[in-house]
């Protein structure tokens, strides 16, 4: 009889830790021989909420290829404890610290290296800093969409605020991004599209540039383009060129696809999917 | 001179499918396309941002510009040639 090991497993939803630092965790374990192991870290906001379909099929997708995900809710984030208000981003680097170890103890010696990190949007900016901070360099970092610039990413963020006062008829954010920038920078909380972001974290991501995250470890790099064959943006080049040249070993690919993290219907992209899982095969033949 | 780029733009990020396309240059964008909300808004914004190459500003963001097809149309106009 064909062993039913290649089968992927159902994720596995538990608690790491209680009372104020439980964390929800989705685990996918390993269909067959453990490949790796990978920690998801979802975009900010309500990316977060928009990209969930496509986590879960590429979770499974890993899973069933031999690799074991762990799908992290981060403080704050909803179902693990915490209100967005009290989320830090250094709070967050200590979830996937804590993600990372609970990989280790769940997988022992069938681990062949240290967890990767697969981050999307505001998360690949936040698994960059991890693994320039962390002690123990991630195996590998999965990008897709990278948010480059923190500034950028908080703008765009405010302009939610300014945007939203402009369709109820109002006059608009009196001095917009910039003020609320000033409101920030002296010590008030917002509150943008239903989340209470605090002054901490929104300083602490306007801080963050890419291209100074030379991580210590390969890093593929998918970026999503209306068509399919176009070139990387500039901004994703200059990144890129600025961390080879700190010797990091970057593949990257532009697929065509919706940006299902944005869309207004929940949407896929399968060329990414694709793309993910020819990039992780290419891993089991080279090893 | 930019209607059709901002046509399909809008009709991208909408995900209007092919009524975008019926979108005429006096059609009504805000307050009559329920799908423009202000998240919506915000990623109309950035996507015409990265297709022009240029900057909106906080102040530009008006509901005179969204009011219909031709205004924001006219409007990248004038960002471009700025």
């Amino acid at each position: 009889m064909k062993p039913a090991a290649t089968a992927a497993a159902p994720a596995r939803g538990f608690f790491l830790g209680s009372g104020a630092a439980a964390r929800y965790g989705l685990y996918y374990a390993p269909a067959g021989r453990c490949r790796g192991a990978y920690q998801y870290v979802a975009p900010f906001a309500e990316e977060m909420n928009k990209a969930r379909r496509m986590a879960a099929l590429q979770a499974r997708a890993m899973s069933a290829a031999g690799y074991a995900v762990l799908c992290l809710d981060l403080h704050g984030c909803g179902d693990s404890a915490g209100d967005f208000a009290d989320a830090r981003w250094e709070g967050w680097l200590d979830d996937l610290a804590r993600g990372a170890l609970w990989l280790r103890q769940q997988l022992g010696d069938a681990l062949p290296q240290a967890p990767g990190l697969w981050g999307l949007r505001m998360g690949a900016l936040l698994a960059l800093d991890y693994a320039k901070r962390c002690a123990e360099a991630p195996a590998d970092l999965l990008l897709w969409q990278p948010v480059l610039s923190g500034s950028s990413a908080l703008t765009q963020f405010l302009r939610l605020k300014v945007v939203g006062d402009m369709l109820a008829g109002g006059a608009g954010q009196p001095g917009g991004t910039a003020a609320l920038r000033s409101a920030l920078g002296a010590g008030s909380a917002l509150e943008i599209a239903g989340y209470t972001l605090a002054p901490a974290l929104a300083l602490a991501i306007d801080a963050l540039d890419a291209g100074q995250l030379a991580p210590p470890c390969p890093v593929r790099w998918f970026e999503l383009a209306s068509q399919p064959g176009q070139p990387l943006t500039p901004a994703a080049n200059r990144a890129i060129g600025a961390w080879q040249a700190d010797g990091v070993q970057v593949s990257a690919w532009s697929l065509a696809g919706p940006q299902f993290w944005a869309t207004q219907e929940i949407s896929t992209s399968p060329a990414l999917l694709a793309a993910s899982a020819a990039a992780l095969r290419e891993d089991c033949h080279a090893s | 001179m930019h209607l059709q780029q901002v046509r399909d733009i809008v009709s991208e990020v909408l995900a209007l499918g092919p009524a975008g396309q019926q979108l005429r240059r006096e059609s009504a964008l805000l307050g009559s396309i329920p799908e423009l909300d202000s998240m919506a808004v915000v990623q109309l914004i950035a996507a015409l941002e990265e297709y022009f190459g240029m900057q909106v500003d906080d102040d530009e963001i008006s509901a005179a510009t969204f009011a219909t097809l031709g205004s924001l149309a006219d409007f990248i106009e004038h960002k471009v040639a700025a």
